[in-house]
């Protein structure tokens, strides 16, 4: 079964063809990257797995996507993005809001658990899953602005990971993060992998040979070449993908 | 040649001249206002703000009724204008393309610049001759539908302004979108709503229009109930400057004083702490 | 899936609608009365005759006051709008950056002033200033010109109504002048300089640019200006009057309905009256602010 799957899936902002007849299968448990020139579509077929991408009011999207084998446009959106957490380029945990309760807000608001004990309990699993929780331990209370562009990246990825999904959705976390912070981030990564499916989006070919299990490359809103990660670097199938690689285009 | 180069000096004078002109009246009224308000404090001392108005042509006495009113005023109107106006802020800013949300935004527009004394005639008729006198809940209401509009172009600004990746990442969670508006988005955009709300009350405590037939004035009664009338220093000014009486006049500048100086307590700090100011 | 945040928001949108077209209704059920007294008399005719004993004698014609609302309020555009142009060009172009800022606070601040200092300044400072200085010189020399020609004994005028306004409004009209100039490409800038234009020439091109702006900022401030009660009826000299000169007294929409709406509920057509001249300004109000808007939303679009 797999975790991810796209069907016959087309996105189009208003008449702009965006993402062309994807078929994609994304295995359970692995690290499964995205990657392509920029502009290719890859941040918006992210988000269309989510569902986040009906936050704009252009976006039209058809064919079905499955996760774990339901078609997620037959469930509750909400209940999609309970079972999916997200991690953006920018970091942006809530300004407003501690550090506690930034991890906190989505356990909060969906009422995942019982008590403020439990709650405390979860926070401090999820910034220990994140690598985060020696660093804050003892400023769960400060604003996130106190911390680094790295140490709010990871408190994004507790934040995500307080909810408990099954997937954790990247779109380029690194992409701002100076190369110490990224190394982080990709360690990090590779710890999550044995019981998250992670799909992360990089414009870096070198990212993704160096975190993916699977490697997914995109041109123009096509899938043109997927495989496992050793096989594409090695002996890339598609002269596109070749191309990419030793940097002729993108 | 010599015709350029005198028009170009004439341009710049002229140039400079009315743009000095422009904000001129604001330094002679300020000052105008001191230079005859202040020594009226000095000579009504403390009884001024805490006394009540003396007949004609006797004394300097107090505009305590008229402070007190303006508070009360200022107050009941929060309470019944803010709610109206942060939702429907909130309702353009959410729904910017439907219906509407575009008609709201125009509406909004429209009433910012309205007649203020066309409102205070509406309540008069809705309110005040129903209830059978002025009150202050009338002229709460009167203020409320002038502080709305501002309040809500306001409110509907900060959270535009909210970067959307706060939007994506709120969604993302999880939240329902009424959750993601109220517990994170309008958090977030709490400084530019607060400033909104300010402005509004500092706008309409200096409102005398809508409060002529509404508000209905007090001059010997500190405070009678909120069903009763009510005065208001904008509204005693308006009263004291068309009487003949010289004691009055100088009443008049004192309050006028006062009025001033509150009003730009309240405003140079919050226009120092923003960019820039919607009128 | 149903919008729980729809559904709780728009009663409260829809209360604001509800508002204004209530307030709307009500203006023009109480016009009703005096509409099927006099018709249409009540906008076209200058005379206001109450009778305490008895109401057939009653007959009210606000035509002094629809005029004295237009003239005092042209009076305040001509006067605002070289003001605010001026002033626009100087900000940007010649203001170095803290005085920049304090000049655009010091106008924010003047749009903000309650209106009442500004009638309270008007009346005991501004009229006196404007008899003695401009009107009555101007009175003594040129009378034979109709603009000039009423005797000022007051000082409460037309002018001094139109000058008040117009220092009123100034703000208001500014700032939408002010930032359509500040938008203006710098390469549009840069290449009319190139050409070898003077300041002068180079900025009566680059007005020229943002002529909608001006115009909108100009009905904006007209509309201002016309809605404006207290400041106006303290210095416009509340009198039933169309006369030419400037020096004359008058009457506006507004400061009728301020001044008289006291004692109108011992007449019986007065209040119907008084409502009927509020309608008319409603609807001046509504079509020079949604006009102002148009014009300002097309150029914000266009360019």
């Amino acid at each position: 079964m797999s975790a991810i799957e796209t069907i016959d899936l087309n996105i189009y902002y208003g008449s702009n063809h965006v993402i062309k007849n994807f078929n994609l299968e994304i295995p359970e448990n692995v690290v499964f990257a995205i990657m392509g020139p920029s502009g290719c579509g890859k941040s918006t077929l992210l988000r269309s797995f989510n569902r986040l991408l009906e936050l704009n009011e252009n976006a039209r999207v058809e064919g079905d996507i499955r996760l774990y084998g339901e078609s997620i446009y037959k469930m509750n959106p909400i209940e999609v993005r309970k079972r999916i957490g997200m991690v953006f380029q920018m970091p942006n945990p809530f300004p407003h809001m501690s550090i506690y309760d930034n991890v906190a807000l989505g356990v909060k608001m969906n009422k995942l658990v019982e008590s403020r004990e439990e709650l405390d309990e979860r926070v401090e699993w999820a910034l220990k899953k994140a690598a985060l929780w020696d660093e804050v331990k003892d400023r769960l209370d400060e604003n996130p602005s106190a911390l680094s562009g790295g140490q709010q990246q990871r408190l994004v990825i507790a934040r995500a990971l307080a909810m408990k999904p099954k997937v954790l959705l990247m779109d380029e976390p690194t992409a701002n993060l100076d190369p110490l912070a990224t190394e982080k981030i990709e360690d990090l990564i590779y710890e999550l992998k044995r019981e998250y499916t992670i799909v992360i989006v990089t414009h870096s070919p070198a990212q993704a040979a160096r975190v993916s299990d699977y490697v997914a490359f995109l041109y123009l809103g096509r899938l043109i070449e997927v495989g496992k990660t050793e096989d594409m670097f090695e002996r890339p199938e598609e002269e596109l993908t070749e191309n990419y690689l030793t940097g002729r285009i993108g | 040649m010599l015709g350029r180069v005198l028009k170009e000096k004439l341009f710049l004078a002229a140039v400079f001249i009315l743009a000095f002109l422009t904000v001129l009246p604001l330094f002679h009224i300020v000052f105008s206002i001191t230079a005859r308000g202040l020594p009226v404090l000095y000579k009504g001392g403390v009884e001024f703000l805490t006394g009540t108005l003396p007949p004609p042509g006797d004394g300097l006495g107090g505009i305590a009724p008229a402070i007190i009113g303006t508070f009360v005023l200022v107050f009941l109107t929060s309470i019944v204008g803010l709610p109206v106006a942060l939702l429907t802020g909130i309702y353009a800013a959410e729904y910017p393309n439907s219906l509407i949300g575009r008609a709201v935004k125009v509406l909004l527009q429209i009433m910012v610049e309205f007649p203020t004394i066309l409102v205070g005639l509406f309540i008069m008729q809705v309110l005040v001759i129903p209830m059978g006198s002025y009150s202050a809940l009338a002229g709460a209401f009167a203020l409320a539908i002038i502080m709305m509009p501002y309040v809500a172009v306001y409110t509907e600004e900060a959270l535009r302004e909210i970067p959307f990746t706060y939007r994506e990442a709120a969604f993302s969670l999880g939240l329902s979108r009424f959750k993601v508006v109220f517990m994170v988005l309008v958090r977030i955009a709490k400084k530019g709503i607060l400033t909104g709300v300010l402005i509004g009350m500092a706008k309409v405590a200096g409102e005398t229009a809508p409060l002529l037939f509404t508000a209905g004035g007090a001059n010997r009664v500190y405070f009678a109930g909120i069903d009763k009338p009510v005065g208001a220093i904008p509204l005693l000014i308006y009263n004291l400057v068309q009487q003949p009486y010289e004691n009055y006049h100088e009443i008049a500048w004192g309050a006028a004083f006062i009025l001033m100086l509150v009003f730009l307590a309240i405003f140079i700090p919050i226009r120092l702490s923003l960019k820039e100011v919607k009128l | 899936m149903r919008d729980t945040l729809k559904i709780f928001l728009l009663p409260f949108s829809g209360l604001v609608f509800g508002i204004f077209v209530l307030m709307l209704l009500v203006y023009f059920i109480n016009s009703m009365e005096i509409f099927q007294k006099d018709g249409l008399a009540i906008y076209t005719t200058n005379q206001w005759i109450a009778a305490e004993d008895d109401p057939q004698k009653e007959s009210y014609g606000v035509l002094a006051a629809i005029y004295g609302s237009m003239y005092t309020s042209i009076l305040a555009v001509l006067i605002a709008l070289p003001l605010s142009i001026c002033f626009a060009i100087f900000v940007i172009d010649y203001a170095p950056g803290k005085l920049r800022e304090w000049l655009v606070i010091a106008t924010d601040v003047m749009a903000g002033l309650p209106t009442i200092i500004y009638g309270l300044w008007g009346a005991f400072v501004l009229v006196p200033l404007l008899k003695d200085y401009v009107m009555k010189p101007l009175y003594n020399h040129l009378s034979f010109i109709p603009l000039f020609s009423f005797e000022p004994s007051t000082g409460y005028s037309f002018l001094s109504a139109g000058v008040l306004l117009g220092i009123m409004v100034t703000p208001f009209a500014s700032a939408i002048i002010r930032e359509a100039y500040r938008m203006v490409p710098f390469t549009y800038r840069e290449c009319v300089y190139a050409l070898g234009a003077t300041r002068y020439e180079a900025t009566k091109v680059l007005i020229g640019y943002i002529k909608p702006a001006i115009v909108a900022g100009t009905i904006l401030a007209f509309g201002r200006a016309i809605g404006e009660t207290v400041a106006v009826s303290l210095v416009v000299g509340n009198t039933f009057n169309i006369h030419p000169s400037l020096f004359a007294p008058g009457y506006t929409i507004s400061s009728l309905i301020a001044n008289q709406f006291g004692n109108a509920f011992i007449y019986r057509y007065m209040v119907s009256a008084l409502f009927a001249a509020g309608l008319s300004l409603f609807f001046i109000g509504l079509a020079v602010n949604l006009l102002g808007i148009y014009i300002l939303r097309r150029y914000r679009y266009a360019g």
